[in-house]
Protein backbone atom coordinates (compact mmCIF):
# COMPACT_ATOMS: atom_id res chain seq x y z
CA UNK A 1 0.00 0.00 0.00
CA UNK A 2 1.37 3.52 -0.72
CA UNK A 3 2.37 5.20 2.37
CA UNK A 4 2.35 8.88 0.99
CA UNK A 5 -1.15 8.96 0.12
CA UNK A 6 -2.40 10.23 -3.45
CA UNK A 7 -5.09 12.81 -3.16
CA UNK A 8 -8.39 12.90 -0.86
CA UNK A 9 -11.13 11.04 -3.02
CA UNK A 10 -14.74 10.30 -2.41
CA UNK A 11 -15.52 6.87 -0.66
CA UNK A 12 -18.66 4.78 -0.65
CA UNK A 13 -18.67 3.49 2.69
CA UNK A 14 -22.06 0.93 1.72
CA UNK A 15 -19.74 -0.80 -0.93
CA UNK A 16 -16.35 -0.11 0.52
CA UNK A 17 -14.68 -3.87 0.93
CA UNK A 18 -10.92 -3.54 3.17
CA UNK A 19 -10.47 -6.87 2.57
CA UNK A 20 -10.29 -5.95 -1.39
CA UNK A 21 -6.53 -7.26 -2.01
CA UNK A 22 -6.06 -5.19 -4.52
CA UNK A 23 -6.32 -2.47 -2.60
CA UNK A 24 -3.02 -2.99 -0.59
CA UNK A 25 -1.03 -4.20 -3.60
CA UNK A 26 -1.95 -1.09 -6.25
CA UNK A 27 -3.72 1.36 -4.04
CA UNK A 28 -4.23 3.77 -1.25
CA UNK A 29 -6.10 2.88 1.44
CA UNK A 30 -4.76 6.30 3.33
CA UNK A 31 -7.82 8.35 2.30
CA UNK A 32 -10.16 5.35 2.35
CA UNK A 33 -9.28 5.57 6.61
CA UNK A 34 -9.41 9.36 6.65
CA UNK A 35 -13.28 8.94 5.71
CA UNK A 36 -13.52 6.27 7.89
CA UNK A 37 -12.43 8.19 10.92
CA UNK A 38 -14.67 11.08 9.50
CA UNK A 39 -17.79 9.80 8.97
CA UNK A 40 -17.98 6.12 9.89
CA UNK A 41 -15.60 5.80 13.28
CA UNK A 42 -17.37 2.29 13.48
CA UNK A 43 -17.85 0.50 10.29
CA UNK A 44 -19.50 -2.76 9.37
CA UNK A 45 -18.84 -5.19 6.23
CA UNK A 46 -20.10 -8.67 5.10
CA UNK A 47 -18.30 -10.35 3.18
CA UNK A 48 -19.43 -12.64 0.53
CA UNK A 49 -19.49 -15.49 2.13
CA UNK A 50 -21.68 -14.29 4.84
CA UNK A 51 -18.71 -13.63 7.76
CA UNK A 52 -18.96 -9.78 8.80
CA UNK A 53 -16.60 -7.67 11.01
CA UNK A 54 -16.56 -4.38 12.30
CA UNK A 55 -13.84 -1.83 12.25
CA UNK A 56 -12.32 0.97 14.04
CA UNK A 57 -10.21 3.71 12.63
CA UNK A 58 -9.82 5.87 15.11
CA UNK A 59 -6.57 6.35 17.73
CA UNK A 60 -8.62 6.07 20.79
CA UNK A 61 -11.42 3.44 19.62
CA UNK A 62 -8.09 1.46 18.36
CA UNK A 63 -6.71 1.18 21.87
CA UNK A 64 -9.56 0.76 23.53
CA UNK A 65 -9.83 -2.57 21.46
CA UNK A 66 -6.50 -3.41 21.68
CA UNK A 67 -6.38 -2.90 25.33
CA UNK A 68 -9.08 -3.46 27.39
CA UNK A 69 -9.66 -7.44 27.33
CA UNK A 70 -12.51 -7.77 29.29
CA UNK A 71 -14.82 -6.22 26.35
CA UNK A 72 -12.48 -7.17 23.38
CA UNK A 73 -10.95 -10.86 24.20
CA UNK A 74 -8.24 -12.39 22.01
CA UNK A 75 -8.79 -15.86 23.30
CA UNK A 76 -11.01 -16.39 19.69
CA UNK A 77 -8.41 -15.25 17.67
CA UNK A 78 -6.77 -12.33 16.54
CA UNK A 79 -5.67 -11.92 13.20
CA UNK A 80 -7.62 -10.52 10.52
CA UNK A 81 -7.11 -13.61 8.15
CA UNK A 82 -9.39 -16.05 10.33
CA UNK A 83 -11.95 -13.25 11.05
CA UNK A 84 -15.06 -15.18 11.93
CA UNK A 85 -13.27 -18.92 12.75
CA UNK A 86 -12.33 -19.74 16.01
CA UNK A 87 -8.66 -20.04 16.28
CA UNK A 88 -7.49 -23.58 16.61
CA UNK A 89 -4.69 -22.70 18.92
CA UNK A 90 -7.00 -20.06 21.08
CA UNK A 91 -6.27 -20.42 24.57
CA UNK A 92 -3.09 -21.94 24.23
CA UNK A 93 -0.98 -19.41 21.67
CA UNK A 94 0.21 -16.73 23.65
CA UNK A 95 -1.17 -14.13 21.20
CA UNK A 96 -4.67 -15.39 21.44
CA UNK A 97 -4.98 -15.62 25.21
CA UNK A 98 -6.37 -13.47 27.93
CA UNK A 99 -4.81 -12.53 31.49
CA UNK A 100 -4.50 -13.61 33.81
CA UNK A 101 -3.08 -16.58 31.92
CA UNK A 102 -1.37 -14.64 29.46
CA UNK A 103 0.30 -12.45 32.28
CA UNK A 104 1.31 -15.51 33.76
CA UNK A 105 3.09 -16.28 30.60
CA UNK A 106 4.38 -13.82 29.11
CA UNK A 107 6.36 -11.84 32.34
CA UNK A 108 8.50 -14.80 32.36
CA UNK A 109 9.36 -14.89 28.45
CA UNK A 110 9.59 -10.83 28.20
CA UNK A 111 12.42 -10.56 30.80
CA UNK A 112 14.85 -11.47 28.19
CA UNK A 113 13.35 -9.24 25.43
CA UNK A 114 13.56 -6.30 27.98
CA UNK A 115 15.52 -2.86 26.73
CA UNK A 116 18.56 -3.47 29.56
CA UNK A 117 17.99 -7.44 28.05
CA UNK A 118 18.82 -6.89 24.49
CA UNK A 119 21.10 -4.31 24.98
CA UNK A 120 24.02 -6.85 25.37
CA UNK A 121 23.27 -7.83 22.01
CA UNK A 122 23.93 -3.96 20.56
CA UNK A 123 27.56 -4.79 19.18
CA UNK A 124 26.84 -8.00 17.69
CA UNK A 125 23.38 -6.67 15.95
CA UNK A 126 25.26 -4.04 14.77
CA UNK A 127 28.21 -5.83 12.93
CA UNK A 128 25.32 -8.30 11.33
CA UNK A 129 23.63 -4.42 10.12
CA UNK A 130 26.90 -3.85 8.58
CA UNK A 131 27.46 -6.82 6.77
CA UNK A 132 23.98 -6.34 5.67
CA UNK A 133 24.54 -3.06 4.40
CA UNK A 134 27.99 -3.72 2.39
CA UNK A 135 26.86 -5.15 -0.89
CA UNK A 136 24.00 -1.84 -0.83
CA UNK A 137 27.28 0.13 -1.30
CA UNK A 138 28.78 -1.75 -4.32
CA UNK A 139 27.19 0.87 -7.05
CA UNK A 140 24.64 -1.74 -8.08
CA UNK A 141 20.62 -2.04 -7.81
CA UNK A 142 20.05 -3.57 -4.37
CA UNK A 143 16.69 -4.59 -3.19
CA UNK A 144 16.11 -3.40 -0.42
CA UNK A 145 12.55 -5.02 0.43
CA UNK A 146 13.77 -8.22 -1.16
CA UNK A 147 16.73 -8.45 1.13
CA UNK A 148 15.37 -6.95 3.95
CA UNK A 149 12.95 -10.02 4.46
CA UNK A 150 16.34 -11.64 5.45
CA UNK A 151 17.43 -9.19 8.09
CA UNK A 152 15.36 -10.17 11.41
CA UNK A 153 16.55 -13.60 10.80
CA UNK A 154 20.24 -12.61 10.78
CA UNK A 155 19.84 -9.98 13.80
CA UNK A 156 17.49 -12.56 15.69
CA UNK A 157 18.63 -15.83 14.61
CA UNK A 158 21.23 -16.44 17.07
CA UNK A 159 19.23 -15.12 20.03
CA UNK A 160 16.57 -17.29 19.09
CA UNK A 161 18.90 -20.16 19.08
CA UNK A 162 18.25 -20.67 15.10
CA UNK A 163 21.30 -21.82 12.50
CA UNK A 164 22.18 -19.84 9.99
CA UNK A 165 21.48 -22.74 7.24
CA UNK A 166 17.42 -22.51 8.18
CA UNK A 167 16.51 -18.99 8.29
CA UNK A 168 16.32 -18.84 4.56
CA UNK A 169 13.05 -21.42 4.55
CA UNK A 170 11.73 -19.81 7.99
CA UNK A 171 11.31 -16.31 6.08
CA UNK A 172 9.74 -17.90 3.16
CA UNK A 173 7.31 -19.72 5.57
CA UNK A 174 6.72 -16.54 7.66
CA UNK A 175 6.62 -14.22 5.00
CA UNK A 176 3.59 -17.06 3.47
CA UNK A 177 1.26 -16.73 6.80
CA UNK A 178 1.15 -12.92 6.25
CA UNK A 179 0.51 -12.84 2.71
CA UNK A 180 -0.75 -16.27 1.80
CA UNK A 181 -2.22 -14.21 -1.72
CA UNK A 182 1.20 -12.64 -2.69
CA UNK A 183 2.56 -14.20 -5.77
CA UNK A 184 6.00 -14.28 -4.46
CA UNK A 185 4.37 -16.59 -1.57
CA UNK A 186 1.24 -18.56 -2.59
CA UNK A 187 1.23 -22.01 -2.93
CA UNK A 188 -1.63 -23.60 -3.95
CA UNK A 189 -4.65 -22.04 -2.80
CA UNK A 190 -4.36 -19.10 -0.08
CA UNK A 191 -5.98 -21.75 2.47
CA UNK A 192 -2.97 -24.44 1.46
CA UNK A 193 -0.36 -21.59 1.68
CA UNK A 194 -0.98 -20.86 5.24
CA UNK A 195 -1.74 -24.41 6.69
CA UNK A 196 1.63 -25.41 4.56
CA UNK A 197 3.37 -22.54 6.19
CA UNK A 198 1.92 -23.52 9.66
CA UNK A 199 2.22 -26.86 9.38
CA UNK A 200 5.96 -26.54 8.90
CA UNK A 201 6.61 -23.74 11.65
CA UNK A 202 5.15 -25.63 14.53
CA UNK A 203 6.78 -28.66 13.35
CA UNK A 204 10.25 -27.13 13.40
CA UNK A 205 9.96 -25.44 16.71
CA UNK A 206 8.93 -29.12 17.96
CA UNK A 207 11.89 -30.57 16.00
CA UNK A 208 13.84 -27.99 17.45
CA UNK A 209 12.85 -29.03 21.02
CA UNK A 210 13.04 -32.83 20.69
CA UNK A 211 16.50 -32.44 19.14
CA UNK A 212 17.13 -29.80 21.80
CA UNK A 213 15.68 -32.56 25.08
CA UNK A 214 17.55 -35.47 23.73
CA UNK A 215 21.21 -33.48 23.60
CA UNK A 216 20.74 -32.30 26.67
CA UNK A 217 22.36 -29.01 25.34
CA UNK A 218 21.64 -26.35 27.72
CA UNK A 219 22.18 -22.80 25.59
CA UNK A 220 21.06 -18.83 26.50
CA UNK A 221 18.73 -18.60 23.39
CA UNK A 222 15.07 -17.39 23.52
CA UNK A 223 13.81 -20.89 22.11
CA UNK A 224 15.58 -22.87 25.03
CA UNK A 225 14.07 -20.35 27.87
CA UNK A 226 11.19 -21.36 26.25
CA UNK A 227 11.55 -24.71 27.41
CA UNK A 228 12.56 -23.53 31.17
CA UNK A 229 10.13 -21.02 32.27
CA UNK A 230 7.60 -21.83 35.06
CA UNK A 231 4.97 -19.39 34.52
CA UNK A 232 2.28 -20.51 37.37
CA UNK A 233 4.48 -22.99 38.75
CA UNK A 234 4.68 -25.55 35.92
CA UNK A 235 6.35 -25.59 32.64
CA UNK A 236 4.82 -24.93 29.31
CA UNK A 237 3.40 -27.81 27.33
CA UNK A 238 4.91 -28.65 24.32
CA UNK A 239 2.06 -27.51 22.58
CA UNK A 240 2.29 -24.26 23.73
CA UNK A 241 5.97 -24.28 22.87
CA UNK A 242 5.62 -24.71 19.90
CA UNK A 243 2.93 -22.61 19.03
CA UNK A 244 4.73 -19.46 21.42
CA UNK A 245 7.82 -20.32 19.26
CA UNK A 246 5.88 -20.33 15.86
CA UNK A 247 4.65 -16.64 17.12
CA UNK A 248 7.56 -15.52 18.10
CA UNK A 249 8.98 -16.37 14.83
CA UNK A 250 6.43 -14.70 12.71
CA UNK A 251 6.20 -11.95 14.80
CA UNK A 252 10.40 -11.30 14.33
CA UNK A 253 10.35 -11.92 10.89
CA UNK A 254 7.60 -10.38 9.30
CA UNK A 255 6.92 -6.64 10.21
CA UNK A 256 10.55 -5.23 10.86
CA UNK A 257 11.90 -5.42 7.34
CA UNK A 258 8.80 -3.23 6.20
CA UNK A 259 9.56 -0.39 8.67
CA UNK A 260 13.21 -0.31 7.26
CA UNK A 261 11.65 -0.31 3.87
CA UNK A 262 8.83 2.04 3.92
CA UNK A 263 11.43 4.17 6.36
CA UNK A 264 14.35 4.50 3.46
CA UNK A 265 11.70 5.27 0.81
CA UNK A 266 10.34 8.31 2.59
CA UNK A 267 13.82 9.30 2.87
CA UNK A 268 14.42 8.98 -0.07
CA UNK A 269 11.25 10.88 -1.28
CA UNK A 270 12.10 13.87 1.17
CA UNK A 271 15.89 14.42 1.02
CA UNK A 272 15.88 17.24 2.88
CA UNK A 273 14.84 14.75 6.23
CA UNK A 274 17.65 12.69 5.32
CA UNK A 275 20.20 15.39 5.15
CA UNK A 276 18.30 16.58 8.70
CA UNK A 277 18.93 12.96 10.29
CA UNK A 278 22.27 12.60 8.52
CA UNK A 279 23.14 16.35 9.83
CA UNK A 280 22.24 14.85 13.42
CA UNK A 281 22.80 11.43 14.44
CA UNK A 282 20.87 12.44 17.97
CA UNK A 283 17.37 12.43 15.72
CA UNK A 284 17.44 9.20 14.68
CA UNK A 285 15.48 7.66 17.64
CA UNK A 286 12.79 9.60 16.78
CA UNK A 287 13.61 9.05 13.38
CA UNK A 288 12.75 5.40 14.02
CA UNK A 289 9.74 6.25 16.14
CA UNK A 290 8.17 8.07 13.28
CA UNK A 291 9.48 5.64 10.93
CA UNK A 292 7.21 3.07 12.93
CA UNK A 293 4.41 5.05 13.21
CA UNK A 294 4.61 6.16 9.21
CA UNK A 295 4.68 2.35 8.11
CA UNK A 296 2.44 0.63 10.71
CA UNK A 297 3.73 -2.65 9.35
CA UNK A 298 1.56 -4.64 11.58
CA UNK A 299 -1.58 -2.72 9.84
CA UNK A 300 -4.44 -4.50 12.08
CA UNK A 301 -5.07 -7.18 14.68
CA UNK A 302 -8.48 -8.28 15.76
CA UNK A 303 -10.55 -8.96 18.76
CA UNK A 304 -14.27 -10.70 19.60
CA UNK A 305 -16.66 -8.69 21.39
CA UNK A 306 -17.57 -10.04 24.50
CA UNK A 307 -20.89 -8.57 25.29
CA UNK A 308 -22.71 -6.08 23.24
CA UNK A 309 -20.47 -2.97 23.56
CA UNK A 310 -20.56 0.79 22.29
CA UNK A 311 -17.72 2.27 20.50
CA UNK A 312 -17.31 4.59 17.84
CA UNK A 313 -21.13 5.64 18.06
CA UNK A 314 -22.20 2.52 17.26
CA UNK A 315 -22.75 -1.31 18.53
CA UNK A 316 -20.79 -4.13 18.03
CA UNK A 317 -22.93 -7.17 19.22
CA UNK A 318 -22.06 -9.53 21.78
CA UNK A 319 -19.39 -12.34 19.80
CA UNK A 320 -18.69 -9.94 16.68
CA UNK A 321 -15.40 -9.74 15.06
CA UNK A 322 -13.74 -6.05 15.40
CA UNK A 323 -10.71 -4.98 13.36
CA UNK A 324 -8.36 -2.62 15.10
CA UNK A 325 -7.04 -0.49 12.20
CA UNK A 326 -3.42 0.42 13.51
CA UNK A 327 -2.33 1.74 10.45
CA UNK A 328 -5.24 4.36 10.58
CA UNK A 329 -5.00 5.18 14.81
CA UNK A 330 -1.25 6.10 13.56
CA UNK A 331 -2.55 8.83 10.98
CA UNK A 332 -5.50 10.02 12.94
CA UNK A 333 -4.65 13.94 13.42
CA UNK A 334 -6.36 13.73 16.67
CA UNK A 335 -2.72 12.41 17.75
CA UNK A 336 -0.29 13.21 15.08
CA UNK A 337 -0.82 16.99 13.15
CA UNK A 338 -0.67 16.64 9.64
CA UNK A 339 -0.54 13.02 9.95
CA UNK A 340 0.22 12.30 6.18
CA UNK A 341 3.42 14.35 7.06
CA UNK A 342 6.54 12.25 7.00
CA UNK A 343 8.80 14.02 9.68
CA UNK A 344 11.61 13.02 11.93
CA UNK A 345 11.71 15.71 14.45
CA UNK A 346 7.75 15.14 15.16
CA UNK A 347 6.58 15.50 18.65
CA UNK A 348 5.11 13.17 19.91
CA UNK A 349 5.92 10.42 17.60
CA UNK A 350 6.52 7.56 19.82
CA UNK A 351 2.73 7.82 20.75
CA UNK A 352 1.96 5.45 17.77
CA UNK A 353 0.89 2.38 18.03
CA UNK A 354 2.83 -0.04 15.94
CA UNK A 355 3.46 -2.01 18.19
CA UNK A 356 0.38 -2.82 19.51
CA UNK A 357 -1.34 -1.51 23.05
CA UNK A 358 -2.17 -2.74 26.26
CA UNK A 359 -1.06 -6.66 27.06
CA UNK A 360 -0.72 -7.65 23.70
CA UNK A 361 2.00 -5.05 22.97
CA UNK A 362 4.92 -6.74 21.18
CA UNK A 363 6.87 -8.41 22.95
CA UNK A 364 10.04 -7.97 20.95
CA UNK A 365 9.26 -4.31 20.83
CA UNK A 366 12.68 -2.87 22.46
CA UNK A 367 14.59 -5.40 19.97
CA UNK A 368 13.20 -3.67 16.76
CA UNK A 369 13.63 -0.27 18.20
CA UNK A 370 17.50 -1.11 19.23
CA UNK A 371 17.62 -2.61 15.51
CA UNK A 372 15.95 -0.06 13.62
CA UNK A 373 17.91 2.81 15.70
CA UNK A 374 21.20 0.69 14.75
CA UNK A 375 20.18 -0.01 10.76
CA UNK A 376 19.96 3.81 10.45
CA UNK A 377 22.66 4.93 12.54
CA UNK A 378 24.50 2.97 10.50
CA UNK A 379 23.26 3.53 6.53
CA UNK A 380 23.18 7.67 7.40
CA UNK A 381 26.75 7.30 8.37
CA UNK A 382 27.64 4.84 5.86
CA UNK A 383 25.42 6.34 2.62
CA UNK A 384 25.84 9.48 1.48
CA UNK A 385 22.51 9.48 -0.83
CA UNK A 386 19.80 7.13 -1.68
CA UNK A 387 18.04 7.00 -4.81
CA UNK A 388 14.90 4.81 -6.34
CA UNK A 389 15.87 2.39 -8.68
CA UNK A 390 12.49 1.03 -10.37
CA UNK A 391 9.63 0.79 -8.99
CA UNK A 392 8.73 -0.18 -5.50
CA UNK A 393 5.80 -3.40 -5.28
CA UNK A 394 3.97 -3.70 -2.43
CA UNK A 395 2.57 -6.65 -0.82
CA UNK A 396 -0.36 -8.24 -1.26
CA UNK A 397 -2.05 -8.09 2.15
CA UNK A 398 -4.56 -6.51 4.08
CA UNK A 399 -2.66 -7.67 7.22
CA UNK A 400 0.80 -6.63 6.98
CA UNK A 401 1.73 -3.35 5.07
CA UNK A 402 4.84 -3.92 3.40
CA UNK A 403 6.90 -4.31 -0.09
CA UNK A 404 8.53 -6.87 -1.82
CA UNK A 405 10.44 -4.90 -4.11
CA UNK A 406 12.18 -1.42 -3.04
CA UNK A 407 15.01 -0.94 -6.18
CA UNK A 408 17.76 1.27 -4.76
CA UNK A 409 20.73 2.85 -5.76
CA UNK A 410 23.35 3.91 -2.86
CA UNK A 411 26.41 6.00 -3.20
CA UNK A 412 28.94 5.74 -0.47
CA UNK A 413 29.03 9.07 1.87
CA UNK A 414 32.63 10.73 1.39
CA UNK A 415 32.30 13.13 4.89
CA UNK A 416 31.52 10.75 8.04
CA UNK B 1 -20.57 -35.68 -0.38
CA UNK B 2 -19.69 -37.60 -4.00
CA UNK B 3 -20.69 -40.90 -4.94
CA UNK B 4 -18.75 -44.16 -5.13
CA UNK B 5 -18.31 -44.47 -8.52
CA UNK B 6 -17.27 -41.08 -8.76
CA UNK B 7 -14.53 -41.51 -6.49
CA UNK B 8 -13.18 -44.95 -7.83
CA UNK B 9 -9.24 -43.66 -7.98
CA UNK B 10 -6.92 -43.64 -10.63
CA UNK B 11 -4.02 -44.59 -8.38
CA UNK B 12 -5.68 -45.83 -5.13
CA UNK B 13 -7.40 -48.64 -3.82
CA UNK B 14 -10.81 -47.97 -2.97
CA UNK B 15 -10.54 -49.20 0.12
CA UNK B 16 -7.92 -47.22 0.80
CA UNK B 17 -9.66 -43.75 -0.12
CA UNK B 18 -12.13 -44.88 2.30
CA UNK B 19 -10.34 -45.62 5.20
CA UNK B 20 -8.64 -41.95 4.55
CA UNK B 21 -11.77 -40.69 4.12
CA UNK B 22 -12.63 -42.15 7.93
CA UNK B 23 -9.43 -41.22 9.24
CA UNK B 24 -10.40 -37.64 8.04
CA UNK B 25 -13.57 -37.47 9.37
CA UNK B 26 -12.31 -39.03 13.08
CA UNK B 27 -10.65 -35.37 13.30
CA UNK B 28 -12.88 -33.37 12.19
CA UNK B 29 -15.71 -33.61 14.24
CA UNK B 30 -16.63 -37.27 13.49
CA UNK B 31 -18.43 -35.57 10.30
CA UNK B 32 -18.59 -37.84 6.90
CA UNK B 33 -16.37 -37.31 4.61
CA UNK B 34 -16.60 -38.11 1.06
CA UNK B 35 -13.57 -39.22 -1.48
CA UNK B 36 -13.42 -35.80 -3.38
CA UNK B 37 -14.21 -33.51 0.10
CA UNK B 38 -12.17 -30.22 0.25
CA UNK B 39 -9.90 -30.05 3.52
CA UNK B 40 -10.37 -26.54 4.06
CA UNK B 41 -13.79 -26.57 3.40
CA UNK B 42 -14.79 -28.84 5.47
CA UNK B 43 -12.81 -26.71 8.58
CA UNK B 44 -9.52 -28.39 8.44
CA UNK B 45 -6.15 -26.30 9.62
CA UNK B 46 -3.12 -27.20 10.14
CA UNK B 47 -3.02 -28.50 13.76
CA UNK B 48 -5.51 -31.11 11.98
CA UNK B 49 -3.19 -31.45 9.28
CA UNK B 50 -0.47 -32.40 11.49
CA UNK B 51 -2.27 -35.35 13.53
CA UNK B 52 -3.70 -36.48 9.80
CA UNK B 53 0.05 -37.13 9.27
CA UNK B 54 1.36 -38.78 11.74
CA UNK B 55 -1.28 -41.43 11.50
CA UNK B 56 -0.36 -41.86 8.27
CA UNK B 57 3.13 -42.27 9.44
CA UNK B 58 2.16 -45.00 11.66
CA UNK B 59 -0.90 -46.65 9.98
CA UNK B 60 0.61 -46.59 6.65
CA UNK B 61 3.96 -46.14 7.06
CA UNK B 62 4.45 -43.19 4.89
CA UNK B 63 5.65 -39.82 5.65
CA UNK B 64 3.49 -37.63 3.30
CA UNK B 65 5.17 -34.12 2.75
CA UNK B 66 3.41 -31.16 4.47
CA UNK B 67 3.11 -29.52 1.20
CA UNK B 68 1.98 -32.68 -1.02
CA UNK B 69 -0.45 -33.11 1.84
CA UNK B 70 -2.35 -29.48 1.90
CA UNK B 71 -2.04 -29.29 -2.14
CA UNK B 72 -3.77 -32.41 -2.41
CA UNK B 73 -6.67 -31.31 -0.39
CA UNK B 74 -9.05 -34.23 -1.00
CA UNK B 75 -9.16 -38.06 0.65
CA UNK B 76 -8.57 -39.31 -2.86
CA UNK B 77 -5.92 -37.21 -3.74
CA UNK B 78 -3.92 -37.99 -0.30
CA UNK B 79 -4.88 -41.88 -0.44
CA UNK B 80 -2.87 -41.51 -4.32
CA UNK B 81 0.14 -39.90 -2.60
CA UNK B 82 0.02 -42.52 0.12
CA UNK B 83 -0.05 -45.47 -2.41
CA UNK B 84 2.40 -43.82 -4.73
CA UNK B 85 4.70 -43.48 -1.38
CA UNK B 86 4.06 -47.29 -0.83
CA UNK B 87 5.59 -47.83 -3.96
CA UNK B 88 8.75 -46.31 -3.25
CA UNK B 89 11.90 -48.40 -1.99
Amino acid sequence: MRLTPGPARDVDLECLDLFDLDLYSYGDPHPVWDVMRDKAPLHHQVLPDGREFWSVTRYEDVCRVLGDHREFTSERGTTPTHVGIDDPAAGVLLTSTDPPRHTEVRRPIGTKLTARAVKSWEDSIRRTIQRFLEPALEGETFDLAEKALLLPAMVTGPLLGIPEKDWEELVQLTAMVTAPSDPHFKTGSEAATLAIAHHELVTYVKEWVRTRRASGAEDDSLLHHLMSVRPGGAPLSDEEIALDGYSILLGANVTTPHTVSGTVQALIERPEQFEKAQADPSLVPNLVEEGLRWTSAACNFMRYAVDDVQIGGGTIPARGAVVAWIGSANRDASQFPDPHEFDITRAGAKRHVAFGFGPHFCIGGPLARMTLRIFFEELLQRFGSIELDGEPQHLRSYFIAGMTHLPIVAQKRKTP
Amino acid sequence: MESESQAAPAGAPESLVREISALWGEYLNGREVGADDDFFELGGNSLIGIKIIDRVSQDYGVALSVRDFYLAQTPLRVAELIEQGRAQP
